[in-house]
């Protein structure tokens, strides 16, 4: 035996791993150049208003964008333990985190918004008054971290879900023969269970983060200036709505299109020979 | 001497379903054992009782002095027991190496080069050292079965447990996995076997057993037992499957 066995090994057994790495340039990329264009030429032809408003909103734009980071590694993170702990085996913890999902799963996205940015601060002021504890008294929470919570804990129990029916697809002897070989739950849930379960996930996590990336528009209801309410103020200051909300869904399209994009990318390197 | 898996009116509940209904075994270290028997007469889940797959509801199990009680006693056992399925149940996103790899590392924490120096001893013995890049959705039944069996060993297990390893397969395939298991057999390896090769009982077990109904019903060597059972249940099953 030599002294790396790994050498010996012929170069095609390495090439036959993955067979349709060198696909087609994907089509759908001319989707997100065209609307990219359309949006750039509308600039370009027609600065008025189109370049005042492209410059009016762009704050909105990055406002949004990041929102919609935030709060999805949030939510991934999150979302991964809620899902875990409804499939856990103690009554307790699975039964705190299904009636968690139960909750949010009754309540509009947009309440539970408004709920986060209103309702809870005023609560621990009250709790201040009635305790006298001056720094509850005087909370003022910082409009963008509460839409973010607001987001995640919302969209937390929806990933829950997409987690733990991905977990669920993976067959039980896989749990099974990972322990028979001494690992533990954790060591098979993080080596052998998660590592699957995510290739059967990222479609419907797509789902969720596009969802998410347009549900950031609801945020404009408790005054954070993401692109929906910054051209909601361009279209009252200066009456021309069809431009402004011609160019507000061209910008969300943008984008929502290019997290299809990115979605499809991660779909297509976690595949694997089955 | 000791026997290196001892199993005391272990008994197994499905619901009301009463699956196991007091066996007692005893296996020696290096010994073969095969046991046969109709579906659900409960000697999978007996297999599985022994690493602890399947939770028994009364009775014991001792494994290399080890009792089957607390979790780290079921870890402890588990590490130096090695399972073999129908369904080969090999990690599909890992390649073979990895697969043949990854329980050495995170659990019996060698490092790279030395699990990697032993995965690949173990796939040359295996017949298959050429595939360990591959994907086992690359691979044949018998060369994942093949595969399976090298995992496990890669963990220099004391026991070796197979449950139907060769009912998946096609026919061609199953003589790969046998010749694998007869030599594992002939090393000395202690093997409990669930299976209806008879062939492969003839050739390496020292006992073969036969379950019905969640008892053990009979027990002698395989030729004795397959030439001239004396239980009228064992006679009933054997006329079925030997032709």
């Amino acid at each position: 035996m030599s002294v790396n066995p790994l050498s010996a090994l012929p170069a095609s057994a390495a090439s036959a791993v993955r067979t349709e790495k060198n696909e087609r340039f994907d089509r759908w990329w001319i989707m997100v150049a065209a609307v990219a264009v359309l949006v750039i030429l509308l600039i370009f032809l027609k600065p008025d208003p189109y370049k005042n408003l492209f410059n009016f909103v762009r704050d909105g734009v990055w406002r949004t964008t990041y929102i919609t980071i935030i709060s999805f590694v949030l939510v991934i993170v999150f979302g991964l333990f809620v899902g875990l702990a409804r499939l856990s085996k103690h009554k307790v913890i699975r039964g705190i985190a299904t009636v968690y999902v139960e909750i949010i799963r009754g309540i509009p996205m947009m309440v539970q918004i408004i709920y986060w940015a209103f309702a809870l601060p005023a609560i621990i002021q009250e709790m201040g008054s009635a305790w006298n504890i001056p720094s509850f008294m005087e909370y003022r929470p910082d409009g963008i971290v509460m839409a973010i919570f607001g987001l995640t804990f919302g969209y937390s129990a929806y990933m829950s879900e997409v987690y733990r029916a991905g977990i669920q697809s993976i067959s039980k002897g896989q749990m099974e023969a990972a322990r028979s070989l001494g690992m533990t739950y954790v060591q098979a849930m993080r080596y052998i269970i998660v590592p699957q379960a995510v290739r059967v996930i990222l479609p419907p996590m797509g789902n969720e983060l596009i969802t998410l990336l347009k549900d950031t528009a609801l945020v404009s209801a408790v005054a954070i200036p993401e692109l929906t309410r910054r051209g909601r103020e361009f279209s009252s200051a200066n009456f021309n709505p069809i431009e402004t909300w011609t160019m507000v869904a061209l910008l969300y399209l943008v984008m929502t299109l290019l997290a299809t994009r990115l979605v499809a990318y991660l779909e297509k390197k976690a595949r694997y020979e089955r | 001497m000791e026997p290196i898996i001892k199993i005391q009116g272990v008994h197994k509940y499905f619901g009301t379903l009463e699956a196991l209904k007091g066996v007692n075994l005893e296996v020696q270290k290096g010994e073969v054992v095969v046991i046969i028997g109709p579906s659900g007469s409960g000697k999978s889940t007996m297999l599985r009782c022994i690493n602890r797959l399947e939770e028994f509801d009364e009775g014991s199990i001792i494994v290399d002095g080890i009792p089957l009680d607390t979790a780290e006693n079921i870890n402890a056992v588990r590490t130096e027991v090695g399972m073999v399925f129908q369904q080969f149940n090999l990690f599909p996103h890992l390649s073979v190496l990895e697969n043949v790899l990854l329980a050495q590392q995170i659990v019996r924490k060698r490092d790279r080069a030395e699990a990697e120096k032993v995965g690949m001893a173990l796939l040359n013995k295996v017949g298959i050292p050429e595939k360990a890049k591959y994907f086992p959705g690359q691979l044949s039944g018998g060369q994942q079965q093949r595969v399976a069996i090298a995992r496990a060993l890669a963990m220099n297990p004391k026991i070796m447990l197979f449950d139907e390893p060769t009912s998946a397969l096609d026919p061609e395939m199953i003589q790969e996995v046998l010749d694998v298991m007869v030599a594992l057999a002939r090393e000395g390896m202690t093997m409990v076997v669930v299976s209806h090769e008879m062939g492969f009982a003839r050739a390496c077990a020292h006992r073969a057993i036969l379950m019905d109904a969640g008892q053990i019903i009979e027990e002698a060597p395989p030729d004795v037992l397959f030439s001239h059972p004396t239980h009228e249940r064992t006679k009933a099953f054997l006329s079925k499957v030997l032709h």
